[in-house]
């Protein structure tokens, strides 16, 4: 059965940006809801029966239970489908898949979380997970966007922005596109919302790199940049984790779509990841 | 292993009796090609023949196939598969179908995959290389499980090795078609090999052949075979440890739908395509260069995705030898 999927119930649909919309979740049967466990930066391969099948994040955390939650961008034909549905529709499920960030390893530790765009999905799970488990020690959210309408979840980050000092948490905003409602934003948190790309978020941020993790997820020129200014902060490779994307069929290292790397080093994205540090970056040719 | 011989007088019952124990597939020439079709006489099978263009691994990782059916919105398995025998699987595409095993049979096991391997039969045929082969370099010219029987080439009938408990029980079921092998048996049999083993005409030096590849990620040898290379994907088709695939979904009727795979290349620019069109392979030297890391990365548990079958060479329209590309990136080092 293993490419046989769950019924799953759309519990809410909401409309997140014009590209994005939410969706919450929860299996049709309760056995399986109750069997449904989860890490942050795993994935599931939506199935919309007779349709097709692809992967997406999971952006909800294991910590709420009863639901889960996926963030999707209409990209083509699948997630075109995937936004005509209504509350009430059912869409298959399969997974959960990946290996998702070391939660427990990293506690105690402060979180750098870095979002570029759809990166925020992700990283909502991870963000989720470390707020209400209270166990770490600081969290930071360096989140890039390219204008205010395409801020994710933003009535969670302009809260976040206005409250997440209490929660020792750190919010910081860059946008591309100048508007009325970045320049209000940046006027009520400034310099904590800039105009700018993501790595300017780093500016005048001094961390405890013995006691700091990053964890990135952006468009595929985003890490270069991050990587170089975590590395020449002192950050080991091994505290950098990042969540990759590639073209993903079966999600369980079969199809082989997501095959990287070269002759001494070849990973499955799918399995081995999304979920990798920078040591398997610098010896897996090709990762990002 | 237990070893038998089947006289050759015995062999066209032998064959017939593997009837009972499915369809049998064997090796047929058309025009100047061989392939595995289904046979039920002796004479039309081509025993000596070289590579078939599609290895056995089409039985099993099907060209398109069948996964799951729609019945009133849920989907259920497709149906299984009836009992084959694969009569005449050379030894490397017997190390070949071990390649996938590692793929399919890892967790989470293929539900197609098992089903199919589990209603096989596969039974061994000796050969002799002809100017593509070069499985001896690899170590995949002699296949040591993975079958249930084996057949050798003895001058009046075979040397046969009994490989599993199935090719037991069909040795057993025709203990009569079989006789003790004699010194003069085991002579013959030492000799085939021994010529087989002279008659290699190609090479892969597998010294150190992964780290070399990395080390020569910027090789100009790339950028020149880019030029030749047609990006057809043929390689891919017919190599029988490329197992890449795509899903689809296709409506038969207005309320049944079938979820079908089929083979993908990465040789086709749609492979490393992911949202907003960006292309982890955009170029076709990419796309060259990638097949070759694939080929050539090794496993420990499970050797180099290569076998040296030499269908590649021989069905790339563009005449690419595999070995001679790897000689050149390795040279093009020194
Ligand atoms: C591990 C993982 C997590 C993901 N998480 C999210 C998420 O949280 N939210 C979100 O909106 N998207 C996510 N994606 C991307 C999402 O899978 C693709 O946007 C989706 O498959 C596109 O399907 P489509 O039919 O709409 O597009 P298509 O019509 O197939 O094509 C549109 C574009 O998407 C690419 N694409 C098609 N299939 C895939 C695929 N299986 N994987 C990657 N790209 C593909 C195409 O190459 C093309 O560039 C994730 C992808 C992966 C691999
Ligand atoms: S068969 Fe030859 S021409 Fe076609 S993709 Fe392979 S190497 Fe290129
Ligand atoms: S790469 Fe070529 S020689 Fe090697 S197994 Fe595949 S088809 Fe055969
Ligand atoms: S998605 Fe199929 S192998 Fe990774």
């Amino acid at each position: 059965m293993t490419f046989q999927t769950h019924d799953a119930r759309i519990l809410e649909v909401k409309e997140l940006t014009s590209r994005e919309k939410l969706f919450t979740l929860r299996f049709v049967d309760p056995e399986i809801n109750r069997k449904f466990k989860y890490k942050p930066g795993q994935f599931v391969v939506v199935d919309i029966r007779g349709f097709g099948e692809f992967p997406i994040s999971l952006c909800s955390t294991p910590t709420r239970e009863g639901y889960f939650q996926l963030c999707v961008r209409r990209v083509g034909r699948m997630t075109k489908y995937m936004h005509n549905l209504k509350e009430g529709d059912i869409v298959g499920i399969r997974g959960p898949y990946g290996n998702g960030f070391p939660m427990e390893k990293m506690e105690g530790s402060t979180l750098i979380l870095v979002a570029g765009g759809l990166g925020m999905a992700p990283l909502r799970s991870v963000l989720w997970y470390a707020l209400d488990s209270g166990k770490y020690e600081k969290i930071y959210l360096f989140y890039g966007t390219k204008a205010y309408e395409d801020i994710l979840f933003r009535d969670e980050v302009i809260h976040l922005l206005k409250h997440g000092e209490d929660m020792n948490c750190h919010v910081k905003l860059a946008y591309e596109v100048e508007s009325p409602s970045c320049i209000y934003l940046e006027k009520g948190y400034s310099p904590r919302v800039c105009k700018g790309v993501v790595t300017d978020l780093f500016r005048g941020e001094n961390f405890d790199v013995e006691n700091t993790y990053a964890l990135i997820c952006g468009p595929p020129v985003m890490y270069k940049f991050v990587i170089k200014e975590l590395l020449d902060r002192k950050l080991s490779p091994g505290r950098i984790y990042m969540t990759l994307e590639r073209r993903m069929r079966c999600g369980v290292g079969k199809c082989g779509h997501c095959i990287v790397g070269t002759s001494t080093s070849i990973k499955y994205v799918c399995k081995d990841g999304p979920v990798f540090t920078y040591w398997d970056a610098l010896s897996t040719r090709g990762l990002i | 292993m237990r070893y038998v011989k089947l006289p050759q007088e015995n062999f066209e019952e032998f064959f017939n009796s593997l009837k009972k124990w499915g369809i049998v597939y064997a090796p047929v020439k058309k025009e100047n090609i061989y392939s595995f079709q289904k046979v039920q006489d002796v004479s039309e099978i081509a025993l000596d023949y070289t590579r078939t263009m599609l290895p056995p691994k089409k039985f099993f990782v099907r060209p398109k196939d069948e996964m799951l059916k729609l019945k009133e919105g849920h989907w259920e398995e497709a149906n299984g598969t009836e009992p084959i025998v694969l009569f005449g699987v050379h030894s490397c595409d017997i190390h070949g179908l071990e390649i996938l095993d590692k793929v399919y049979l890892g967790d989470p096991v293929d539900p197609y995959y098992k089903k199919r391997r589990e209603n096989s039969i596969i039974i061994g045929i000796s050969c002799m290389p002809d100017e593509y082969c070069f499985c001896k370099s690899l170590g995949t010219n002699f296949a040591m499980h993975g079958f249930d029987l084996f057949l050798h080439e003895l001058p009046d009938g075979w040397l046969v090795r009994v490989g599993s408990v199935k090719g037991h029980e069909i040795a057993w079921g025709n203990e009569e078609l079989f006789e003790e092998l004699t010194e003069e048996d085991m002579k013959n049999f030492r000799e085939f090999e021994e010529k087989r083993a002279n008659s290699f005409q190609k090479h892969l030096n597998k010294e150190g052949l992964e780290d070399m590849l990395d080390l020569a990620y910027n090789s100009p040898v790339w950028k020149r075979y880019e030029r030749i290379c047609l990006g057809c994907g043929n390689c891919n088709m017919v190599c029988p440890t490329c197992r890449c695939y795509e899903v689809c979904d296709l409506w038969m009727n207005a309320y049944e739908a079938v979820r079908v795979r089929r083979y993908d290349s990465c040789f086709m620019e749609s492979h490393g395509l992911v949202a907003g069109g960006h292309n982890f392979r955009p170029t076709r030297l990419d796309r060259f260069r990638h097949r070759y890391y694939c080929k050539s990365y090794f496993d420990p548990s499970a050797g180099f995705n290569c076998v040296g079958c030499g269908r590649c060479d021989e069905f790339c329209p563009a005449k690419i030898e595999h070995v001679k590309v790897l000689d050149e990136v390795r040279e093009g080092l020194q």
